[in-house]
């Protein structure tokens, strides 16, 4: 009796261990893209997030103008949080802390600084400053709101925005 | 004709025997009782539901509903598994007032979906059955939180089949919180927790806890207008305090009574505020207060 309850104890336990492992892999990120987005955040974004992602210094409390300051990209910072569609949206369009004591984005809208595969290409390099577990989490965000379509094509049409300016 | 009308008579007057018999025993029980439980029932929690219309309140170990604009309280079934006295936190969900989850600690969560006919317990994915705090989303019927003392917060989005830890929670452990769909958050809408030492504010993409307005003091309950969700009314140690613009400035409110533990705003914007057993209401925003039940 006791062993029949062991080995069906120990049935389960494998079952446990084989569903946790049956987890889907992580996508891999594309080494190119995150290579181009590496020197675009050189040029765009270190200014203010700092030369690793390190963010602002005091970032987590509003400035002397009442503004939040930037954050980190890093593990310790929140932008693992965002869907991908939320982080395209924020670098497209910017974004300002809705309780600034300030009006202006502090968060500059890059949407005609960056094409659709450019701001694309930054987002894969944040991802890269990430631990597997902030990984699987913001991937799990994104499911459901992935990156929009046009991040998809690797050629500019004629008509698109211009290609983003070294040291802007 | 004349036999029936005997027997009638005859059970009449057993009737009156037996109360006769009884009836002193019968008053002695009642003030046995009464002298037992002399405290009456405390309001650990109120919450609203379909769409601010249905006010819900867990007294002691019961759960009772009304139609928040008037009527009668009506007693909500509970989960036979679960130890009624271990039940402090109830919410409802947005669009319907027969969606009900109900936590505690060593419980987890549990929802009924009809009005608390059949309940089940929903903690898969989640590590403990030390639930602390529960919210539903203030527009997306299927999405709730849940709080797990030493976890953090954890989400659902398929009415609490599966979970996903957000974030450790604010700085100081929260006693209660409410999702509010406040305009301005980057995602869906706002976190708004009372802890120890005042009201935290996140957006529901949990980047970041901050401290809503400096209260400085113990909060027991936070709740937010949801005809005018800047609105927010904090209970605190300290007295009751209102908020015009999300939490950034509060301004001391008028008290129905010494100390509030318990909160609730409905679609029409009355506060419902409850002290000890008593339920008050504010019609006014916090200005006046009358006792809803006395
Ligand atoms: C002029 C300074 C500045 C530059 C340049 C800048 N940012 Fe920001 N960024 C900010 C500030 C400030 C915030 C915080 C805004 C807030 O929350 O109020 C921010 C926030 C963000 C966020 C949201 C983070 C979160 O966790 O919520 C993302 C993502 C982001 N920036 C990406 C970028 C990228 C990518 C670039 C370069 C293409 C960039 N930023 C360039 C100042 C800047």
């Amino acid at each position: 009796m006791r062993s029949a309850l062991l080995a069906s104890a120990m049935v389960f336990a494998g079952v446990a261990v084989t569903a946790h492992a049956a987890k889907e892999a992580l996508p891999p990120l594309d080494p190119a893209l995150a290579a181009q987005g590496r020197s675009i955040y050189a040029h765009q974004c270190a200014s203010c997030h700092g030369p690793q992602g390190e963010g602002a210094p005091h970032w987590q409390a509003r400035n002397a103008q009442g503004e939040l300051p930037a954050p980190p990209h890093g593990p310790q910072g929140h932008t693992w949080k965002h869907s991908d569609a939320m982080l395209y949206r924020i670098v497209r369009e910017g974004w300002r802390d809705p309780f600034n004591k300030t009006k202006r984005l502090t968060m500059p809208a890059f949407r005609d600084v960056l094409s659709p595969r450019e701001t694309r290409a930054v987002i894969t390099f944040l991802k890269t400053l990430w631990k597997p577990e902030q990984r699987r989490f913001q991937w799990e965000e994104s499911r459901k709101e992935p990156f929009p379509p046009q991040t998809n094509r690797t050629t500019r049409p004629a008509d698109d925005r211009p290609p983003h300016e070294h040291g802007r | 004709m004349r036999a029936v009308r005997h027997l009638r008579s005859v059970v009449f007057d057993k009737r009156i025997a037996l109360l006769l018999l009884l009836g002193p025993f019968a008053v002695f029980g009642a003030v046995m009782v009464n002298t037992k439980d002399r405290a009456p029932p405390q309001i650990l929690a109120l919450a609203v539901g379909g769409d601010g219309t249905t006010l819900l309140e867990m007294r002691a170990d019961k759960l009772y509903r009304r139609a928040a604009a008037d009527g009668a309280w009506a007693q909500v079934p509970l989960p036979r598994a679960v130890a009624p006295s271990r039940i402090t936190a109830i919410a409802a969900v947005a669009k319907s007032s027969d969606v009900l989850y109900l936590a505690g600690q060593g419980l987890g969560v549990w929802r009924s979906d009809n009005g608390g006919r059949d309940w089940e317990a929903r903690n898969d994915g989640l590590p403990s059955r030390e639930a602390i705090a529960v919210t539903a989303h203030a527009d997306r019927p299927e999405t709730v939180y849940a709080y797990l003392a030493g976890n953090g917060i954890f989400r659902s989005e398929d009415a609490g089949k599966h979970w996903k830890q957000m974030d450790g929670g604010p700085r100081a452990a929260l006693t209660q919180f409410v999702h509010s769909n406040m305009p301005g958050s980057m995602q869906s809408g706002w976190l708004f927790a009372a802890t120890r030492t005042g009201v935290a504010r996140s957006m529901d993409c949990f980047c970041g806890w901050y401290d809503a307005g400096g209260l400085n003091a113990k909060v027991h309950a936070v709740a937010y207008a949801p005809n005018q969700p800047q609105r927010v009314y904090a209970a605190t140690e300290k007295g009751l305090f209102v908020s015009v613009n999300g939490g950034e400035e509060w301004r001391r409110a008028q008290a129905p009574a010494g100390s509030v533990t318990a909160l609730a705003v409905a679609r029409s914007g009355t506060v419902y505020a409850a002290s000890g057993s008593k339920l008050f209401r504010s019609t006014d925003g916090g200005q006046t207060w009358e006792r809803v039940d006395a």
